[in-house]
């Protein structure tokens, strides 16, 4: 995938990814509707591809009001990957030259990365996590489950023991996906399947939508890099 | 100007550590008060989850969740109450309680009700054992009469 391309699918996407979350805010009886009115109007633009580069630079100064507006991040990891992904796409867009280019886009290939393999490696280091009781507190006491009912997956343990370490070896495993793209797209594919099971189970629909965002720049780097070799 | 590269450091170089513990669940629960100094046991939990819900309506809130959304935001709002106080973390949290009343026709207390407080409920585990703790009150907020005409 070249570079441009890789850039204007991520433009695409975030541009989607940030008018469903603004449509949600819209909602809202309080002052947030300054904020997410233009936002939404933005990323409408740059969903249909208008002045990239300026709508992006306003996308992040928008993401920046929301952060002190909310005194932090509204929707914790997805609001987090929602502003890393637009300030690399500005830093990208006004890169003095094309080696910064490329250096602004792979560090949103790189956090991708990190945001798994990370997210894994603090897991198998917890006997909790190891054991399947971390996985079972989540479901039994914890704020995320959507329903009741879903709460009852707490009291099964082999089942939650086998999921915790189905999560954390797909995740601890993520980087060796890079060693072709075909086991990228398929590792990809697992990765969207993850999230959207998070959505459905815990109502995390925003980082369904923003992580799929951040695809097409590691299926950039990916090939970037094996390209070297 | 210090305080918005607190904020963005954070989402630059993020840490990435999803669950890593599970931590104490704060849960938000709210009185209406009818009179100052009024001690209430009718305390109500904010927004209680569904017993069940339908694989359709999961789908659904893949596009359109904002009610939920705006709870996990709570939680991280009583999270940070409980890690270090501010009035914007009470403030918020204190009027989207007195907004989502406002919706609510069923809240007909509200028309006689003067104040509003919530406190939160943390739910942790202590070995065996799941543990309910009341952690913190919030100030108790006078209902403008324009909040309740919305009603």
């Amino acid at each position: 995938m070249e570079l441009d391309n890789a850039i204007r699918l991520t433009e695409i996407a975030l541009g989607l990814a940030f008018t469903q979350q603004s449509i949600e805010h819209l909602k809202s009886t309080t002052h947030e509707k300054t904020l997410f009115i233009p936002r939404l109007i933005l990323s409408l633009l740059l969903v249909a591809g208008f002045q990239t580069p300026w709508i992006t630079l306003l996308l992040l100064a928008i993401s920046l009001a929301m952060l002190i507006r909310f005194q932090g991040p509204y929707h914790g990891g997805a609001d987090r990957m929602s502003l890393l992904i637009v300030s690399c796409l500005s830093l990208a867009h006004f890169a003095p030259t094309h080696y910064w280019r490329e250096v602004a886009f792979g560090y949103l290939a790189l956090q991708l990365l990190l945001s798994y393999f990370i997210s894994g490696w603090v897991k198998i280091v917890n006997p909790e996590w190891r054991s399947g009781r971390a996985l079972s507190d989540v479901f039994q006491f914890s704020a995320y489950p959507v329903s009741d009912a879903l709460r009852q997956l707490a009291h099964s343990p082999r089942l939650l023991f086998t999921m915790s370490w189905a999560v954390i070896l797909f995740e601890l495993l993520f980087p060796l996906s890079l060693l072709s793209s075909t086991t990228l797209i398929i590792a990809l594919f697992i990765a969207a399947a993850f999230h959207f099971a998070n959505a459905c189970l815990f109502g995390l629909n925003r980082f369904f939508w923003i992580w799929i965002a951040a695809y097409p720049s590691i299926l950039w780097f990916q090939q970037r890099v094996m390209a070297t070799f | 100007m210090t305080n918005i590269f607190k904020l963005l450091l954070p989402t630059l170089f993020p840490s990435w550590r999803f669950f890593d513990v599970i931590a104490p669940s704060p849960r938000i629960q709210y009185a209406l008060l009818n009179a100052a100094g009024e001690i209430t046991e009718e305390w109500q939990e904010f927004r209680p989850r569904p017993a069940h819900l339908p694989f359709k309506q999961m789908l659904q809130r893949m596009v359109w969740n904002p009610d939920w959304n705006e709870s996990l935001f709570l939680t991280s709002c009583a999270e940070r109450l409980l890690e270090k106080p501010t009035t914007h973390s009470e403030d918020e949290i204190l009027n989207r309680i007195m907004a989502d009343l406002r919706k609510t026709t069923a809240h007909n207390h509200l028309n006689t009700a003067t104040q509003l407080q919530f406190r939160l409920q943390l739910i942790q585990r202590n070995g065996q054992t799941i543990e309910q703790e009341i952690v913190f009150y919030s100030r108790i907020q006078p209902i403008h009469k324009d909040e309740k005409r919305w009603s």
